[in-house]
């Protein structure tokens, strides 16, 4: 097997990690003293932007710039950390908060002092109830040695922390269903401008970062920007948890520098497909990545060189599929999984999702004709770039790469499942055609 | 319809009749008829009032259940924060998001039924029907469909027995791709299942027994098959 | 929050230079250019845009992605295309994902010729779709609420009714239940969206989806036809566009939006209420009483009898004049009162007497706030009235400054308002004690001394008056919006010099944007009050030449001093306090003529002429808005063949009597009120045109006659009697005769209820549901009994104008102590 780094990873199996006591033990809440009584909000905001980090969650935007956004004044400001981890394919944030739920906390607590923030929510996703149940001892924990509250080390900096469990919904893992979501409504996205920096969670300023992203910070914190930039690329900086999974032989998540060939982890780190199989297809970046050929895999993995690709890094969720999954079943699995988390607010994506379920279930059924290809292809290309968030482009971007890179496949699986459905309905006496003694 | 669609193959298939006949037939050969999603069909009940914020005066609410709503609503600087948590409890408390529970939460926290109902009716862990007690969530999303998760689904719910307190359910991505094939049983994460372990899972929950001990994430030395044990 | 003052901007669209202020939506901005960009869910009545239909995509120079032109703020400079490839594949994508799962069904839909779903198809669509899979079906339409059917083939979610239950009337009953696209509008567990504005989301709905039960297949729009008016049921005025088909059928009723008054909505009453215009229990021809029973006779036989027993009578008439009046039938009928009849007998106020002084000062224009004033304010005290009950569009005008601009609100009610929740503050004072609570809010706004025994007299708690002080306090201009209530009762007078005080404390006259705006029980009270219609006043708000009785002094009067009564829109058993003394009056008086459009009981048995009143949508005149706002009401349809204009019938009476007014026309009398009311001075019909003029910003304003607020020498309140319970009442927006006879409203009929504290019910054994009656002095009403945990212990309140088991019966103008008991329940023959 090959090897992983270890930052993020490091301690994660040490029993124990989880209770206050192992992580403080480990160097824990170091980086939130340092930061609280030696360094003012805007130099922790420098040293995050110098370390180059970005975001973890999809977007991959700079983190230190995200918070730099942050108005400065009285007015009540907010931090979200965003533990909604719900694209298919991503379980990475799952790990940390169950292993090593007081980094991110940790992580919470300075990115909020640097942003001004004096109120902080976990939004973690409902069916996460072992993980919600962690974070809330840990947050009681860390209360109860004052690193969560009022007066933090003695420093004048109140940080309040809320865990706040969702409750089955994916769209609300974008940014500002999320906010909808945890002002207790439906987790409709909203409308941009205003972004959450200016006015967010209960209208007021707002900084809303990924699991891992603020796991991160405390390691940036502690170790410095220059040492986290001497991991990875010089535009995907530091290292990257990856969840691997789908037909491989060791789905899991693996620690990597940014920047190594996916065909190391692919294969190096997550076993290749089961014996005898091959790469048909992968996701680089979670179920809405466009998918990547074989051939892909030998490019490094990173946010740039995914994106030069025609894909993107997104979550750094890397699904394999191999050869035997049929393209058609493929798409109509993704394409479902969007039309039921549309929220359902904006045309394009609640109709555009829905029909494009049911000409993929034509073309499974063998109903549809070669031009329903090429239809299919364009109710795509509508729904891209009109909807009010991602999520339309989410569904429509890896359907329209598998129809780019398999559409011959999706001819003949039409054409099959026609001469299936004939010999059937032959055999159910609702043709005069002959019956085909195989059906 | 433009004509170019129009073929007759479609139509014949489309045909309420030949459904009827293809009922039996294997899946790829059925056509669904487009189903009307629930409630569309729904006219206004005129003999009931207008659904406005219950007068606490009208409404019994557990006192357990009252504390706990008003605990949540006041972690947040607008009460209606605290919809999902205050469902949630009222869910245990009722087994569903029924109407009674609906108006007890609307009371505590001075909002409409309806704001209410059009929060549990977005959320998929809210149940706005009646339903088991239990919960048995299979990840049928695309890292399990990969490896066989509908197996996994239609084995859990062919080993459901009539009376069953169960409430099994195909559900999109869990997180817990890594464990594929796997699922959800009452917050507890189970996988790799086989499907032949569906009626053992089933009746674990149906007898008040812990379903697969030790393969379940956060049970101790909990690891992967291909993980080596730590 | 100030009223921001826009800066003008140019910017390019489609080619050509545009000026636009600065920072408005790109998609209004746009048609300033004659630049059409088409929406569905944009509607900024109801807020913030939400971007949700998509319909709006342009492209924007210097922009990667299409921007929602609904979203957009222009700026200068911006270069804007909405007709680049780019946006029209947009426009066609989007036309094509709507149309996915409609049904098409335009043929049989009520909103074909008026759809914008349809014309935006027409207009920016691709003309085909590609969707062959099978659409949906299913029942439909299916009852929303018995006013409202919804068809959710047709509705495309574009959010506006739901934004308007949840962020306009903020109802928050209409919802959107399940998601993605199995999203649908609803309520909750299939209750229906009953609510007091309901109605607008069928205006609001920009396809077929909601339509009115009362509309639903009654004409297509090539065969109606619009006639702009003013809504006469409530003092709002909402302005409304009437839908008529062949000139003689009103058959619906839409909102004209006037930013001065209505702000775009009406409430259901208003939408509804056309209904009764055409009920078959109207009065259309003149009745007179023949052999114990109304009959109908002919008009010769009517006004003859009419004049003989004015004519005989002569001083000794005495008329009460309804709100629904309008000004030139209040001027004409105060004429024939003074001028022809020498008496001084005419009141268009149910209750209490209004000092001269004390009317002119609230008629200073300084001291009149506007309506959007509300909108505006630093803060607004509601004293004393419920909106949505009493006007109700202000009630909507409230939630709106409150909402958008922060205003702070103050409630100062005797019962449990709707607006509370939206409150700064609230304070709950016993009934009839609003003289007190003012006099305790001007200790607390002073130096407090002596607040606490005040707000005792006012049964309020001093801590509830010193939060609406602070919230008050240097909160910039400060609206009052206070209810007739407060001036009508034995101490009105009383009452009304602290609220004069209160406005001078609070420096309402110099301030702009701030003032009193009073909520008086009739529609037009302001402009009967200012043509003349009350017992010292003549028109012009000048002293009478000799000062009549008021209406409850007429009622003591009968028959000894009085004996013929002249009824105009008037029922006084049904509208006005002490319903036993008017029975008695009724009962004794030699003549009652009244003007009236259906027979309440009150006419059905005691009226000896009965003239066939125009209906609201048949008339033409004048209404002055409490604010001050001189509005036309203009006929739309023809008057049933019987049926004469109200102006002519007093012309004719005052000509029958033998002293001829001398007006040949409605415009004519308006002209003679120009000439009688100097503020209303160089006034026309053109001018006021379809919006109305607020007379106070005209140069005539300054010729309102002299007055001064008053300094000190305030009386002090008298302390509260001890009572077990202190009996409030409150007119409902759903009583009345339009509610009555408007078929599709009468669901929402008030019958009498009981409301009471949940302490006094457990205390009395009264439960929620319990048929009670609530007596004194001899006199009861009976009702069934409601437990509000809002109610404070000590109060009980009943509804006025009920059908039966009118509270009337029980008040006096005085503050009155009841005895509440289960009432044994009628055995009801099965």
């Amino acid at each position: 097997m090959a090897d992983q780094t270890r930052v993020l990873l490091d301690d994660i199996d040490e029993p124990g990690l989880h209770t206050i006591e192992v992580y403080e033990r480990l160097g824990g809440y170091q980086a939130l003293r340092k930061a609280l009584t030696t360094m003012e909000p805007d130099e922790i905001v420098a040293e995050l932007q110098a370390s180059g980090l970005r975001g973890r969650g999809g977007a991959g935007f700079s983190m230190g710039q995200k918070a730099s956004f942050m108005p400065k004044g009285t007015m009540d400001k907010y931090l979200c950390c965003n533990a909604d981890e719900s694209e298919p394919g991503t379980f990475k944030d799952r790990l940390l908060m169950q292993k090593n739920p007081h980094r991110l906390i940790e992580g919470i607590v300075i990115a909020a002092v640097a942003a001004g923030a004096n109120r902080a929510f976990i939004y973690i996703r409902g069916e996460y109830v072992l993980q919600a149940d962690i974070l809330n001892a840990a947050v009681a924990e860390a209360r109860a040695r004052g690193y969560v509250g009022a007066n933090i080390l003695g420093s004048g900096h109140d940080v309040d922390l809320v865990v706040h469990r969702g409750a089955g919904a994916y769209i609300c893992g974008e940014e500002t269903a999320l906010l909808d979501s945890l002002e207790g409504k439906r987790g409709n996205p909203r409308l941009k401008p205003p972004f959450p920096a200016n006015q967010g969670l209960f209208r007021g300023p707002t900084l809303i970062n990924n699991v891992e992203t603020l796991s991160n910070v405390p390691i940036v914190i502690a170790k410095g920007a220059e040492w986290f930039k001497q991991r990875g690329t010089e535009k995907s900086t530091g290292t990257k948890v990856v969840s691997v999974s789908g037909n491989v032989q060791r789905p899991g998540n693996y620690e990597i520098e940014l920047g190594i060939p996916a065909r190391e982890i692919v294969y190096g780190l997550a076993g290749g497909p089961p014996p005898g199989r091959k790469v048909k297809c992968w996701f680089p970046g979670g179920s809405s990545a466009p998918v990547l050929l074989e051939e892909d895999l030998d490019r490094p993995y990173s946010f740039e060189s995914m994106a030069e690709a025609g894909s993107m890094l997104g979550s750094g969720a890397i699904i394999v599929v191999d050869d035997s999954v049929p393209i058609v079943s493929l798409a109509l699995r993704v394409a479902r999984f969007y039309r039921h988390e549309s929220c359902g607010k904006c045309v394009p994506c609640r109709e555009g999702t829905n029909w494009t379920v049911k000409m993929l279930e034509r073309i499974d059924r063998g109903e549809a004709t070669p031009m329903d290809i090429e239809i299919l292809d364009q109710v795509q290309q509508n729904i891209m770039g009109n909807c009010l968030c991602v999520l339309g482009d989410s569904m429509a971007m890896p359907v329209r790469s598998m129809i780019a890179k398999f559409k011959d496949e999706f001819i003949a699986h039409n054409e099959r499942a026609r001469e299936a459905a004939d010999r059937l309905a032959v055999g159910a006496g609702l043709s005069s055609e002959p019956v085909d003694a195989a059906a | 319809m433009t004509p170019e669609h129009g073929n007759g193959r479609t139509l014949r298939a489309r045909d309420p009749v030949a459904a009827d006949h293809l009922a039996g037939a294997p899946e790829q050969a059925a056509t669904p008829v487009p189903s009307v999603p629930a409630g569309w069909d729904r006219s206004a009940d005129l003999t009931k009032p207008p659904a406005t914020i219950p007068d606490p005066a009208q409404v019994e609410v557990p006192e357990d259940l009252r504390r706990e709503i008003e605990e949540h609503m006041a972690k947040y600087p607008d009460r209606r924060s605290a919809a999902l948590p205050a469902l949630a409890a009222a869910q245990r408390v009722h087994g569903w998001c029924s109407p009674e529970a609906i108006a007890q939460v609307a009371a505590v926290m001075r909002v409409t039924p309806a704001y209410l109902s059009s929060v549990v009716t977005f959320y998929d862990m809210l149940n706005s029907e009646p339903v088991g007690r239990h919960y048995v969530y299979v990840c049928t999303s695309v890292s399990c469909h990969l490896r066989n998760a509908q197996a996994l689904a239609d084995a859990m719910k062919a080993a459901l027995e009539p009376g069953d307190d169960i409430n099994v359910r195909e559900f999109e991505c869990l997180g817990a791709c890594d464990m594929a094939p796997m699922c959800d049983v009452d917050g507890r994460y189970i996988g790799p299942v086989d499907p032949s372990e569906a009626p053992d899972v089933i009746a674990a929950v149906r007898e008040g027994r812990t379903p697969l001990p030790g393969r379940g994430l956060g049970d101790d030395g909990f690891h992967l098959p291909w993980e080596q044990e730590s | 929050m100030p009223k921001p003052e826009p800066k003008l901007i140019t910017f390019e669209i489609d080619g050509r230079e545009v000026q636009a202020p600065e920072g408005m939506m790109l998609v209004d901005a746009a048609r300033l250019g004659d630049v059409e960009i088409p929406f569905f869910c944009y509607e900024p009545k109801l807020g913030a845009p939400v971007g949700a239909c998509r319909m709006c995509l342009v492209e924007i120079e210097g922009m990667p992605k299409l921007q929602t032109s609904c979203s957009t703020p222009v700026k200068d400079g911006m270069v804007v295309s909405t007709t680049s490839e780019r946006v029209k594949q947009a426009q066609n994508a989007v036309v094509e994902f709507l149309l996915v799962n409609h049904p098409l069904d335009c043929p049989v839909c009520d909103k074909g010729g008026e759809c914008p779903l349809q014309d935006i198809s027409y207009g920016w669509g691709a003309g085909r779709s590609r969707f062959i899979e099978p659409k949906r079906h299913f029942e439909k339409p299916v009852a929303l609420s018995p006013l409202i059917a919804i068809d959710r083939e047709r509705c495309i979610l574009c959010y506006r009714c739901v934004r308007f239950s949840q962020e306009i009337a903020e109802d928050y009953q209409l919802v959107f239940l399940e998601r993605g696209d199995h999203t649908f509008v609803g309520t909750h567990d299939g209750h229906p969206y009953v609510a007091p504005f309901s109605g607008n989301i069928v205006e609001l709905c920009p396809v077929g989806a909601l339509t009115s039960q009362a509309y639903r297949f009654r004409a297509r729009p090539w065969d109606i036809e619009d006639a702009g008016s003013i809504c006469t049921l409530c003092p709002s005025q909402c302005n409304v566009k009437y839908t008529t088909r062949d000139d003689t059928r009103v058959l619906r009723v839409l909102a004209r939006d006037n930013q001065g008054v209505d702000d775009g909505w009406l409430c259901d009453k208003g939408r509804f209420g056309y209904q009764a215009i055409h009920a078959p229990e109207r009065v259309t021809q003149p009745l007179v009483r023949d052999g114990g029973a109304l009959r109908p006779v002919s008009w010769e036989r009517a006004l003859s009898e009419a004049a003989r027993a004015l004519a005989r009578a002569g001083g000794r008439s005495a008329a009460i004049v309804g709100g629904q009046a309008t000004n030139e039938e209040g001027f004409l009928v105060q004429h024939l009162m003074r001028e022809v009849l020498g008496s001084p007998h005419v009141d268009s106020r149910p209750s209490g007497v209004l000092d001269p002084a004390q009317a002119r000062a609230l008629a200073r224009p300084d001291l009149t706030a506007a309506v959007p004033d509300i909108e505006w304010a630093g803060a607004v005290l509601v004293l004393d009235t419920e909106l949505v009950d009493e006007m109700p569009i202000l009630d909507l005008r409230v939630r709106k400054g409150v909402r958008r601009n922060g205003v702070r609100l103050v409630v100062a009610t005797s019962r449990p308002s709707s607006l509370d929740p939206n409150a700064r503050a609230v304070v709950r004072f016993t009934p009839g004690a609003g003289e007190a609570f003012l006099a305790a809010l001007g200790a607390a706004l002073g130096d407090g001394r002596g607040l606490d025994e005040l707000a005792g007299r006012a049964g309020a708690s001093p801590e509830a008056v010193r939060a609406a002080a602070d919230a008050l306090r240097d909160a910039g201009p400060v609206v009052v919006v206070w209810g007739e209530r407060l001036s009508g009762g034995e101490r009105g007078r009383q009452a009304v010099a602290r609220l004069l005080d209160l406005a001078r404390t609070l420096e309402l006259a110099g301030t702009e944007g701030a003032g009193l705006l009073e909520v008086p029980r009739g529609t037009n009270a302001r402009g009967l009050r200012e043509v003349g219609c009350l017992p010292n006043l003549a028109p012009g708000l000048a002293d009478a030449a000799a000062a009549g009785k008021s209406a409850g002094e007429i009622a003591a009067a009968v028959p000894e001093e009085i004996s013929a009564l002249l009824l105009v829109h008037a029922d006084p058993l049904s509208s006005h306090p002490d319903r036993g003394a008017w029975e008695r009056a009724l009962d004794r008086a030699g003549s009652v003529i009244a003007f009236a459009d259906f027979l309440t009981p009150g006419l059905e048995e005691h009226a000896t002429v009965v003239f066939p009143s125009e209906s609201e949508a048949e008339k033409d005149g004048t209404m002055t808005h409490p604010d001050g706002r001189v509005q036309r009401v203009r006929q739309a349809i023809a008057r049933p063949p019987e049926v004469l204009p109200n102006w002519q019938v007093l012309a004719e009476l005052c000509e029958r009597i033998g002293k001829p007014a001398g007006v040949v026309s409605g415009p004519a009398v308006f002209e003679r009120i120009v000439a009688s009311v100097p503020f209303y001075e160089g006034l026309t019909l053109a001018e006021l045109g379809g919006k109305g003029v607020r007379w106070q910003e005209r140069d005539g304003a300054g010729r309102v006659p002299e007055s001064t607020l008053p300094e000190g020498g305030l009386e002090e309140p008298p302390p509260l009697e001890a009572a077990d319970l202190r009996l409030g009442t409150a007119p409902s927006l759903w009583s009345g005769p339009v509610v009555e006879h408007s078929p599709i409203l009468r669901f929402l009929l008030a019958d009498q209820r009981v409301e009471l504290s949940v302490e006094d019910g457990e205390r009395l054994g009264v439960s929620t549901g319990d048929e009670v009656a609530v007596t004194v002095g001899g006199a009861s009403v009976r009702g069934v009994a409601r437990l509000r945990s809002d109610v404070p212990p000590g109060s009980v309140f009943l509804v006025e104008g009920t059908q039966s088991e009118n509270a009337t019966a029980l008040t006096n103008g005085r503050p009155r102590a009841v005895k509440v008991a289960r009432a044994a329940r009628e055995v009801t023959p099965a």
